[in-house]
């Protein structure tokens, strides 16, 4: 049992960010337009802006998990709050792709796979552990 | 492995290149953003009175107006693109009203989804932006009710998913007796021109 264990936090360590098509999608309707295609703070709406956006490499280095999900929830500045129109499997979904998006282009160290804030990004199971419902159906009403 | 990644990166690739090269004429034009400022038409377009819910939940009623300019923008909070330009405008507009000028002059801002934007939602939206509600108000209500508001204004809604939603991006100029007489189609309208056509309106007789 404890190999068992042991090798499933191993796996959940080893295995990194990755992003899935709901991610991708996600990213694309609601983020893209602003942040970017690498989340650079470089998207097409970017220029236009009153206020700069900030590059996910330079957000993952400052905000915990925790307040990255707040600025997403609650919205900051002229960046919408997506609370009330998301379920909690969607914004984790934004959550992530922060992180995934703030390691494309660059190699990672070996360490960086067992860094705090690295693991609870990527290899926390967050739906799993908070027990998040799939989203609703979202047939217009 | 390396094909999963090249097919993503040309997905994101075209996404944006499909964003940028919209239609100008489609509600949501991104690619019209790349220009400063928003094409400014004169109309001469009665509105009729109507009722809507403002941000406080408080019944509103458009007659209340009368007497006063009003600007109105049509948004929604969970907006990704031009929504937060054209709020952001408006509250250039409202931050270079003079302090004589904003008892003559209201600002109201539209939802385009009802669906989210409850009044608690849509209050808390306006302070983000650190809206002056002493002259702006952020409205909602039912859907038949807001239907005909988008409906007299000309304005086209279309629901994607849950919040997100399709429009036509108008910011309307209104005068003192009801008839819209600047519409601002795009997405970043320039408060600069608004504020001067206000002026215009409020020395009219």
């Amino acid at each position: 049992m404890a190999t068992q264990v042991l090798i499933l936090i191993l796996f959940f360590l080893v295995a990194g960010c990755a992003s899935s098509e709901r991610m991708e999608r996600m990213y694309a309707q609601r983020c893209l337009g602003c942040h970017g295609v690498w989340g650079r703070g470089d998207g097409p709406l970017a220029a236009s802006l009153p206020v700069s956006v900030p590059d996910f490499r330079d957000t993952i280095r400052s905000k915990s998990v925790i307040q990255i999900r707040k600025v997403i929830t609650q919205g900051k500045g002229i960046m919408p709050a997506f609370e009330p129109a998301l379920a909690k499997p969607e914004i984790q979904d934004m959550v992530r792709m922060v992180r995934v998006l703030s390691q494309k282009g660059r190699s990672l160290e070996w360490w960086e796979k067992f860094e705090p804030l690295v693991w609870a990004h990527c290899s926390v199971p967050w739906e799993f552990v908070l027990g998040y419902e799939e989203p609703a159906n979202r047939e217009k009403p | 492995m390396i094909g999963r990644e090249l097919t993503r990166l040309l997905v994101r690739a075209l996404v944006a290149v499909v964003i940028v090269c919209q239609r100008p004429a489609l509600s949501h034009d991104q690619g019209s953003l790349i220009e400063k400022g928003a094409p400014r038409r004169q109309m001469y377009l009665r509105i009729d009175d109507f009722s809507l819910t403002d941000h406080l939940g408080n019944a509103f009623s458009f007659r209340t107006l009368r007497e006063k300019v009003v600007l109105a923008g049509f948004i929604y909070t969970t907006c990704p693109d031009v929504c937060p330009l054209i709020t952001a405008s408006m509250r250039l507009v409202q931050e270079g009203l003079r302090p004589d000028e904003r008892k003559s002059v209201h600002l109201l801002s539209i939802t385009t989804d009802p669906e989210i934007d409850t009044p608690e939602v849509l209050k808390s939206y306006a302070q983000r932006y650190k809206a002056d509600f002493s002259n702006w108000s952020f409205l909602t209500g039912d859907l038949p009710s807001l239907s005909g508001v988008w409906k007299a204004f000309g304005v086209k809604v279309q629901r994607k998913a849950r919040g997100l939603v399709s429009h036509t991006t108008l910011t309307a100029l209104i005068d003192k007796q009801g008839v819209m007489r600047f519409a601002y189609y795009g997405t970043s309208p320039d408060s600069k021109m608004i504020l001067r056509d206000i002026r215009g309106l409020l020395s009219a007789r």
